[in-house]
């Protein structure tokens, strides 16, 4: 890689002036995307501003009435670990005790991965299923955007010069339910082909309220909201389930790269939702107990 | 030297023996290529093609010159004239007039450091004038295209073999079946990139620190690129972070910067990134493979016709003897066969080159036997492990093209694979109906020990040294590459002196210092380096017997040694002398010399190679292998679980059981990985895919617990009956699988690497097929 400065701000006002006065520099969380786009020299920053001295982006808190707060800083695995999170967003844990491998979950962060806008990352349709919110700020303030507003394309945020992701937030919300399915193409890859989030409320075998997100798969996480409309309010059965995964595959966009072409993506996100939802209510007749 | 003649407290012969040099590689202090650093060190980087046919029109350096840090730019055209390669000589060092695959060298930059010469790399400007271009071998080889190679038509070479009567006997036969086979490429997928470190002496000399497993045909081969007499050329292996085939005389990072070398005034390295190794790397070539088989009504394989095409790729290299492998030897498995009819072609495209990788043209061709004999199998009702059993070539036989089976253990293979897994009631289980369905399949191989085909000669020669303090250095011109060569020569050089496994060190070659050795190659260490280790042990023995007798006035059949003595026996049993004292006595005594043996063994094998009937016993042993996977398919993602596999190897006696078992089981997990996971990803010759998360190997968590048991079929060749153990396993596992997924879904994969969107497609035709015949019913 090349050579570049190395500076360490200790709060976010003092990161942000620094990115201002330093428009080629680069801000750096865990590293793990960073470090391999620098060697590629994919980027070539003046400056690596790095995060780790800001103790304003870190921790994980609760309250009743805001909810969970995740600071940008938290490694993967330590929202994988956090008792907050497991009782508050335990699907946010699980994913993230699944999601890549333990070198990256003990090195990457959430910040990191949200900011990358990599499409083929598992917790922003997590988030977005859960409604997240996530805070930007910079020494002029701070923004307050959903998963969707903040994922603009394809590696593209709606991050503005000198600002930074500080926190997470997810609101207390009345799902009592939910599931983040990681969908990899075969047994040896390292990435999701795609991903597929619910989050629900269950009233007996029915379905009251959903958010359905499909990421991995498409430019940015993409809501399903034709197949939470068909969802909401009806009896889970394994036609349901069927219905609502064909209306949700129609939804999306899929993206064609090599790790999988869009017809492909679009079955495998079909699967993957049927699937998902069948687990969460075991309709009699799915097809995982059923003889196909 | 069928047995071990001398059965002693100290051998490790048999017992599962930890790597000597596995201590230094877990505490990070063996020493790679990478590592080495010399004072005034310069790097380099090499500029590649961005086209796969294209004519050179002009190279603007000047700016890159101008970097200060940079040293040397150098193109083509600086390079000597004279052309290098393995036997067609086609290429320069750096590609001059025009280039023939996309990341083919075209411009070296020498540098301060590393960064300073991408940065030079950056500044470099080449016009090209793109040419037509050709990727397919089908089309490569239809007359009038586009060469690469100038009146080639585009073949590189071409196999004929015939044997028998082959029409007659299809004419016999209860059951005719012809179908067609694709492979893929794979990449050999070492730790360490290639990395090398060269330097010049003042008395002119070149020295080559390198990744390699071939040591002397790195000196052969540079020298004569370079155009310097051999003994001024040194090549020094360096630890080696793996090789799988890939870092034999093929890659073009040490010859490219041992030539660097020669042209700035201060020590040079050049370290491959994965994207380099990628590109630059020679991959195993893909084959479309015909296969006619004929077999009576019990299931014996009777006459066999084959039709081979290999993709080459821009340059022959080791491709041609690939294909020569795929073309014959694993007709050599089946005992009936007479009848055969053989064509492979090899032809150029524009795709990077291929060439040896693990198996060397093995796993292609047991790919697509294995697949048609489990059709036959079907097709006759017959039980495939029955059919192969019936077929399998016993000790004693000589093979169709004339193999000479000193021993085969493949029937026991088979029994034991079969108990191993469970076939017989895995077999006989209803079929399951649901989503996931589980399938299992068998391959099976054979590969040799040893290849005669250099010079004439397949020898191989070890030193054997003992120091005034008693201890053992053994020197050899083979490479230890992570395999365990070097452990297995400690264990028969301290097996013949009867002396602890510590005692015993082995050197690196060294060209300058070690005996000539074609290195480790057609797994034929153990079974050639072996027999010269024990030859000279048993000469050292001899001398120490000797020196002893005279010394102790006891004469030699009333002496023995242990444990780094020689003592008497009777009629004084306290007698003895240690092997230091003797050491020393060897010198110090009018005459005396340091006690330094050099022996060597050359099997009884013969030149097939260079026949054009290719026929005769080419190897002093072959080793056999079998295996059974059991998967589940998903039948809705198309996803493929390998949930079983048994791997058993009959390498004869297993000297090191503990490396067999780690050869064996990551020979399984790489042809898992061939025909699950890994595909080079090409679009218009342009790989797309050069890096370890898009080319996804196969991780722990992607190959379920390998079970693998040695078959020790004692081959009367061997040292104390030892076959080689190192590539045999890779063969068989893409055919297990293939014939598990049919088993199992009921969908035959022909094509490699089978992946999820073919299962999908395959269950798919299948099913209009259904719905087509219901329909019409
Ligand atoms: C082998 C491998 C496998 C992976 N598999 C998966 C997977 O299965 N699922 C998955 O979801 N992800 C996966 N990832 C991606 C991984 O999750 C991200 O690389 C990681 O989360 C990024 O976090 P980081 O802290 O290392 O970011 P960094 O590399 O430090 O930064 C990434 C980018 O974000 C910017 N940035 C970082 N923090 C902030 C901030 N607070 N404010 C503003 N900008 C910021 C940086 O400038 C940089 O551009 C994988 C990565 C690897 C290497």
């Amino acid at each position: 890689m090349k050579d570049f400065d190395y500076l360490e701000p200790a709060s976010i006002a003092e990161a942000s002036e620094m990115m201002l006065a330093h428009p080629g520099g680069s801000v750096m969380a865990g590293g793990t995307a960073l470090m391999l786009a620098l060697r590629q020299r994919m980027v070539t920053p003046s400056h690596v501003i790095s995060l780790r001295r800001i103790r304003d982006l870190r921790g994980i808190t609760h309250t009743p009435a805001e909810g969970l707060r995740i600071g940008a800083l938290a490694l993967h695995a330590e929202v994988a670990r956090s008792p907050l999170v497991r009782q508050h967003a335990p699907m946010l844990a699980d994913m993230a005790s699944r999601l890549a491998n333990p070198q990256v979950r003990n090195q990457g962060t959430i910040g990191g991965n949200l900011c990358y806008g990599d499409p083929a990352t598992d917790p922003p349709s997590c988030l977005l299923a859960l409604n997240a919110d996530v805070v930007l700020r910079s020494a002029r303030g701070t923004r307050v955007l959903k998963v969707d507003q903040f994922a603009t394309d394809y590696f593209a945020t709606a991050l503005e010069p000198g600002e930074i992701v500080s926190e997470i937030r997810i609101p207390p919300s009345a799902f009592d339910a939910g599931y983040h399915a990681r969908f990899l193409r075969t047994a040896a890859e390292h990435r999701p082909l795609v991903n597929f989030a619910v989050s629900l409320r269950k009233q007996g075998d029915a379905c009251e309220d959903v958010r359905m997100v499909i990421g991995a798969s498409t430019r940015v996480p993409t809501r399903l909201r034709k197949a939470e409309d068909w969802m909401k309010g009806k009896t889970v059965t394994a036609r349901l389930a069927a219905e609502v995964a064909d209306l949700g595959a129609s939804e999306i966009e899929p993206i064609s790269d090599i790790r999988g072409d869009g017809s492909f993506r679009r079955d495998m996100a079909r699967t993957a939702c049927r699937r998902t939802i069948e687990d969460l209510f075991n309709p009699a007749g799915s097809a995982a107990t059923s003889a196909a | 030297m069928n047995k071990p003649e001398i059965s002693n407290a100290f051998t490790t012969v048999g017992r599962e023996t930890p790597q000597i040099n596995a201590i230094e590689k877990v505490l990070g202090k063996a020493v790679y290529s990478a590592d080495m650093k010399m004072a005034g060190m310069l790097h380099a980087k090499v500029l590649r093609s961005p086209h796969a046919h294209a004519r050179i029109v002009g190279v603007h350096t000047e700016e890159a010159r101008a970097l200060p840090g940079v040293h040397a730019v150098l193109t083509g055209d600086d390079t000597p004239t004279r052309m290098t390669g393995i036997h067609h000589k086609q290429h320069r060092i750096l590609a001059a007039g025009k280039v023939r695959f996309i990341g083919e060298e075209v411009v070296a930059v020498v540098a301060e450091d590393e960064e300073t010469a991408r940065d030079a790399i950056d500044l470099i400007r080449v016009d090209y004038e793109p040419l037509p271009e050709v990727f397919d071998t089908g089309e490569a080889l239809r007359a009038g295209t586009i060469e690469v190679h100038d009146g080639s038509g585009n073949l590189a070479c071409e196999y004929n073999v015939v044997r028998g009567d082959v029409d007659a006997a299809f004419a016999q036969a209860a059951l005719v079946h012809e179908d067609s086979y694709e492979t893929h490429s794979q990449y050999a997928g070492y730790m360490e990139p290639m990395a090398t470190l060269a330097w010049r002496t003042s008395d002119g000399r070149l020295h080559i620190l390198t990744s390699t497993q071939t040591a002397f045909l790195q000196r052969m081969r540079i020298a004569d690129a370079v155009e310097m007499p051999v003994s001024k050329v040194r090549v020094i292996q360096a630890t080696v972070g793996g090789g799988f085939g890939g870092k034999t005389a093929e890659e073009c990072n040490s010859l490219i910067c041992a030539w660097l070398a020669t042209r700035v005034d201060r020590p040079v390295k050049f370290v491959n990134s994965r994207l380099d190794d990628f590109q630059g790397c020679r991959s195993s070539p893909p084959e479309k493979i015909w296969i006619k088989m004929g077999v009576d009504k019990d299931g014996i394989i009777i006459a066999k016709e084959v039709k081979i095409v290999a993709d080459c790729g821009a340059y022959e290299g080791l491709a041609g003897h690939v294909l020569q492998v795929s073309t014959v030897r694993s007709d050599n498995m089946h005992r009936y066969l007479k009848n055969v009819r053989l064509n492979g072609k090899l032809a150029y495209t524009n795709n990077p080159p291929h060439g040896a990788l693990r198996g060397f043209g093995g796993p292609q061709a047991a790919f697509a036997l294995n697949s048609h004999i489990a059709v036959m199998a079907e097709k006759l009702g017959l039980d495939v492990v029955e059919m192969l059993k019936r077929n399998a070539i016993k000790s004693g036989d000589t093979s169709v093209h004339g193999f000479q089976i000193g021993s085969s253990g493949l029937s026991e293979c088979l029994d034991q694979v079969s108990d191993g897994i469970g076939w017989d009631s895995k077999k006989t289980r209803p079929k399951d109906i649901g989503v996931k369905r589980r399938g299992i399949g068998f391959g099976t191989a054979i590969h040799v020990s040893g290849n005669r085909e250099m010079g004439n000669w397949d020898g191989s020669t070890v030193i054997a040294k003992m120091a005034p303090d008693g201890r053992v250095t053994l020197m050899t011109g083979e490479c230890d590459m992570g395999q365990g060569a070097f452990t297995m020569l400690a264990q028969c050089c301290a097996h013949e002196l009867n002396i602890p496994l510590s005692q015993v060190t082995v050197l690196p070659t060294d060209t300058d210092m070690s005996p000539y050795g074609h290195g480790s190659i057609a797994s034929r260490v153990t079974i050639l380096a072996g027999n010269a280790a024990i030859k000279a042990a048993r000469e050292v023995r001899e001398r120490l017997l000797t020196l002893a007798s005279e010394k102790l006035g006891v004469p030699k059949e009333d002496l023995d040694m242990a444990n780094g003595e020689v003592f008497a026996k009777s009629p004084a049993p306290n007698q003895k002398i240690p092997f230091g004292d003797l050491a020393r006595l060897h010198i110090y005594r009018a005459g005396g010399e340091a006690l330094q043996v050099t022996a060597t063994y050359d099997p009884p094998t013969f030149l097939a190679m260079a026949t054009p009937e290719q026929y005769g016993n080419v190897a002093p042993g072959y080793s056999f292998a079998a295996q059974a996977a059991e998967v589940e398919v998903d039948t809705e993602t198309g996803q493929v679980r390998v949930l079983e596999t048994f791997v058993s190897d009959d390498c004869g006696k297993a000297l090191n059981p503990l490396a067999v078992h780690g050869q064996t089981c990551g020979a399984a997990v790489m042809g898992i990985g061939w025909a699950l996971y890994e595909q080079m990803r090409y679009e218009d010759g342009r790989l797309l895919n050069g890096n370890f998360a898009d080319y996804t190997m196969p991780t722990a968590d992607s190959v379920p617990y390998i079970q693998s048991g040695i078959v020790e079929s004692m081959e009367p060749n061997g040292p104390y009956g030892a076959k080689g153990a190192s590539e045999t396993a890779i063969v068989p596992g893409a055919a297990a699988i293939a014939n598990a997924v049919y088993d199992a879904i009921g969908v035959r994969i022909k094509t490699l690497p089978i992946t999820p969107e073919k299962i999908l497609a395959g269950l798919r035709a299948k099913q209009a097929a259904q719905d087509a015949s219901g329909a019409s019913r």
